[in-house]
């Protein structure tokens, strides 16, 4: 946590609003000790005087120095601020969790009482106070404190609202730990973190209305002065002199915006929802050896121009940009879709498969770098720049399915409107038409009463409809690629099944090439023709679906499939486990990448990266020891805690 | 006797019923299966009996008395389905499962009871002073079961365990849960969608559809024979038992 914060003081804005804060801090400390006399000395030869170079701010109605009087100023201003914002952050807190304890009927009054708090306007609810309270500091502190309080109490609701729902709090209070406990040791430390962000906002807001109630003359009362007093001062004597009021008013701005920055600047780091801690550091070594050998594939160029071709991969390679130095999460993967092919790709988390799908789709995010000796799709090069061309062939030819089809789909906008801009957009259907193909495509995957439900909103459709809904929205076009990023893993087995045969359907009819992107090797292994598995960053074993039981030769293929249990796995033996985790692309060894955790690797393997080789089938393997017998099945867990360290 | 027995039990949310009028039960030493799609209340039923989940009907009981959800004895744990959400971030490994001890003892002794755990789930107990971030999913998921048993229950409810992990390390954790029933005489309600996982855990299924059970019985005969349509359909759709195309 604390190297997050540290993060945000590296960025321009963040260092920027911390050292003006940090400026503000030490005045408010020395200012007093340094420029109190001068503050007071009082000097009637000289009153109201304009800037000059022994005031550079001019003097007031009894000759006392404006400028010093303001930097004195700044102590009060500021520790006036901090006690209003104090009170502020601990009444919100106490109001906000309290609904937590209280449970459920007083819980929800004390909510509405501070949402009815909430909408009332902060600057009346102050001059309430103030009035309340009586003049003075003491008063307006407290008036401003808590007229802050119920937005922080709603901010704390919130914050205790959503943790206390998560299932690491459930599982104490399972366990048996009491409210009030589970309140002080497992929420309030995780609330703490957004609400200091908030409170040092808070704080600049504070500044400024504390500003406004003294220069009301409800605040601070002579002859203590604040930058509020001397704005209220100042503007009294504005025609004399402007910059009695302008400094205290420079001062306050200052102030006010340097909390505010810092708290934004800390939130915007902070924003990124990281609650694990970052990736391991990465060694230097991210060499050129890793580029996979030329030629690998004894296919290349037989194919290069066969119309049948659909997708035609060679040596893709993405770069992100990582903590220390680029990572390459796929490293030289090549394959080729043909008409009416189904191909699979399969690995576990981090192994590039999703990766791979999103640059072919020329959909990396910016930050990544995607390069290929070839990237075709219909033989058109998807490398280099975006073009009005490349946009209208992905737009139309390709249809891409992702794993949450809220993603693509627009909650405010209806279902059929959202198909019939593709066509509209794309192909310059006329709006009607367009409309009509939308409820053709819709019924086609399946969408019952289309009428209806093409006029429906994405949040009315079910799960397994929003993704039919997407499929859809891919046929608009008349693709010839379909690429599909675990398109049943939110689904469940039976609207799986549905989606599965959808595709499946699609690709046999028109001809279609189908990329299916899958952790899951069942899965794979019942629609696709072909299985890519990918570890690491590059394509380990390409080989029929068919074989996949029995035929695989990379011992990560072998491990894969013996590891998920399926309807005739042999219940009285322990299932076979893969020792270790997966590599991380930052911390990539030399030799194979599997070698940690394969039953054969030898010093070969840790030293040489094994090439992708074809063997006269089409088949291709990645291995020293392809098809090597395993010895005698996997170990069920010693070597499990062994290398499983991230 | 042990069981943990859900009888004619009814959970309701608003006027939407949840859980309708369901019986069930987890035998001593047993891991029953519960399957159904999401939303066929699988998971609610479990949460009542941890009391997550308001009863409106019917009774939940553990050897034969209701089962406590208050206090500090909590014979009936649960292992939630993200790694990821269920250990708090800010605290250590070994301190969120000491936690869950029941009190009573010092320091050492927990201590020494944390180690025995972590040793027990497969986790080094050298992790036990690390916060979770420097942990993985299947890690995670270890020390949160480790965190149930140092509740020192009788019946662990687990539900979706492994259906937010890889493959590759959702084999551990269910050979794991095969081991602590041997060898702790743990019994477990194993709640998943995955038939092809449930079969290799569980000696009896059940399964559940909007709200209802509609089928229970010994594993094998269930998924061998099954009586219902609805499971036929399930069945059906697990992946991988269709031939090629
Ligand atoms: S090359 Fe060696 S370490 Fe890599 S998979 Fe083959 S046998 Fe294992």
């Amino acid at each position: 946590m604390e190297r997050r914060w540290l993060r945000v003081l590296r960025t321009p804005l963040g260092a920027g609003a911390a050292a003006l804060c940090g400026l503000v801090l030490v005045l408010a400390v020395v200012a007093p000790l340094v420029w109190g006399a001068a503050a007071e000395a009082v000097d009637t030869a000289d009153i109201l005087a304009g800037p000059s170079s022994e005031h550079w701010a001019g003097t007031d109605n009894l000759g006392r120095d404006i400028l010093a009087r303001v930097l004195v100023a700044t102590r009060l201003s500021i520790g006036l601020a901090l006690a209003a914002t104090a009170i502020a952050v601990l009444v919100g807190l106490l109001l906000g969790s309290a609904p937590y304890l209280l449970g459920r009927r007083a819980g929800r009054l004390m909510t509405a009482i501070v949402n009815a708090a909430v909408a009332f306007p902060g600057l009346l609810l102050a001059l309430f106070f103030a009035v309340v309270f009586g003049l003075g500091a003491r008063g307006a502190v407290l008036a401003i404190g808590l007229a802050g309080a119920p937005s922080f109490a709603r901010l704390t609701h919130a914050l205790v609202a959503n943790l206390a729902a998560r299932d690491f709090v459930a599982a104490a209070r399972i366990a048996g730990v009491g409210r009030l406990r589970v309140l002080f040791r497992h929420i309030l430390p995780n609330v703490a973190e957004p609400l200091a962000v908030n409170a040092t906002i808070g704080a600049g807001t504070v500044l400024l209305s504390f500003a406004g109630l003294s220069f009301l003359g409800l605040g601070v009362q002579s002859p203590d002065y604040d930058w509020g007093r001397l704005l209220y001062e100042g503007v009294s004597a504005l025609y004399v002199n402007p910059m009695a009021a302008l400094a205290p008013g420079a001062a306050v701005l200052l102030a006010g915006l340097a909390f505010n920055l810092l708290g934004e600047s800390v939130a915007k780091g902070l924003g990124s929802p990281t609650l694990r801690g970052g990736p391991p550091p990465a060694p230097s070594a991210d060499g050129d050896s890793r580029r996979a050998p030329a030629g690998e594939d004894a296919r290349d160029d037989v194919e290069a121009a066969d119309p049948d071709v659909v997708l035609d991969v060679r040596d893709l390679e993405v770069t992100v940009p990582g903590p220390r130095g680029a990572i390459r999460p796929v490293r030289g993967v090549s394959f080729t879709v043909r008409r009416g092919e189904a191909v699979g790709v399969v690995g576990e988390s981090g192994s590039g498969k999703s990766l791979t799908a999103l640059a072919v789709t020329r959909l990396v995010a910016d930050s990544g770098h995607v390069e290929a000796t070839r990237l075709r799709l219909l033989g058109d090069d998807l490398r280099g720049a975006d073009t009005p061309r490349r946009r209208r062939l992905l737009g139309t030819s390709l249809a891409m399915v992702f794993q949450d089809p809220m993603t693509s789909l627009n909650p405010t906008r209806r279902i059929g409107g959202q198909l019939a801009e593709v066509a509209s957009h794309h192909l310059g259907m006329p709006r009607r038409e367009a409309m009509s193909r939308a409820e053709d495509r819709l019924g086609a995957v399946g969408i019952p009463d289309v009428g209806r439900r093409a006029r429906q909103y994405p949040h009315e459709f079910s799960g397994g409809m929003r993704q039919r809904a997407m499929i859809g929205m891919g046929l608009m076009g008349s693709p010839r690629l379909i690429v599909a990023d675990e398109p049943t893993t939110a689904l469940d087995v039976t609207v799986q099944q549905q989606v599965l045969d959808l595709l499946a359907t699609i690709r046999g009819d028109d001809a279609v090439g189908l990329v299916l992107i899958s952790h899951d090797v069942t899965v794979v292994g019942e629609v696709c023709d072909r299985v890519l598995v990918m570890y690491a960053g590059r394509i380990v074993e390409d080989l029929p679906t068919s074989e996949l039981a029995t035929g695989a030769r990379h011992p990560y293929t072998r491990a894969l499939v013996a590891a998920v249990p399926d309807m005739e796995t042999d219940i009285d033996e322990p299932l076979a486990t893969i020792p270790g985790r997966p590599v991380d692309p930052a911390e990539l060894p030399a030799g194979c990448a599997y070698a940690a955790r394969c039953p054969l690797a030898d010093a070969r393997c840790r030293a040489e990266d094994p090439p992708l080789v074809a063997d006269p089938g089409g088949r291709r393997v990645a291995c020293w020891h392809a098809g090597e017998p395993l010895p005698g099945g996997t170990a069920e867990h010693p070597a499990d805690e062994l290398v499983e360290t991230p | 006797m042990s069981d943990l027995r859900w009888q004619d039990v009814t959970v309701r949310y608003g006027r939407h019923v949840v859980v309708d009028r369901v019986d069930l039960t987890v035998p001593e030493g047993r891991i029953v299966g519960l399957v159904g799609e999401s939303g066929s209340g699988k998971s609610t039923l479990a949460r009542a009996a941890v009391g997550l989940a308001p009863v409106h009907g019917g009774t939940i009981t553990l050897g034969g008395a209701p089962v406590p959800t208050s206090g500090r004895r909590r014979p009936l744990q649960m292992v939630f389905q993200d790694p990821y959400a269920s250990l708090d971030p800010r605290m250590t490994v070994g301190d969120s499962v000491a936690e869950a001890m029941p009190p009573g003892r010092s320091r050492q002794q927990r201590r020494a009871e944390v180690e025995r755990l972590l040793e027990l789930v497969h986790v080094d107990p050298a992790r036990a002073r690390t916060r979770p971030g420097g942990l993985s999913g299947g890690q995670r998921q270890r020390v949160a079961i480790a965190r149930a048993l140092a509740a020192r229950p009788r019946v662990v409810i687990a539900d979706e365990i492994t259906s937010a992990l890889d493959v590759s390390i959702q084999g551990v954790v269910l050979n794991l849960l095969r081991e602590l029933r041997r060898d702790l005489g743990l019994s477990i309600l194993f709640i998943s969608h995955n038939l092809a996982v449930v079969r290799y855990v569980a000696s009896h299924v059940a399964v559940m559809r909007a709200g209802r059970i509609v089928e229970q019985g010994p594993t094998e005969r269930v998924l061998g024979h099954p009586n219902h349509d609805y499971t036929r359909t399930l069945l059906a759709a697990v992946p991988g038992r269709r031939s090629q195309p």
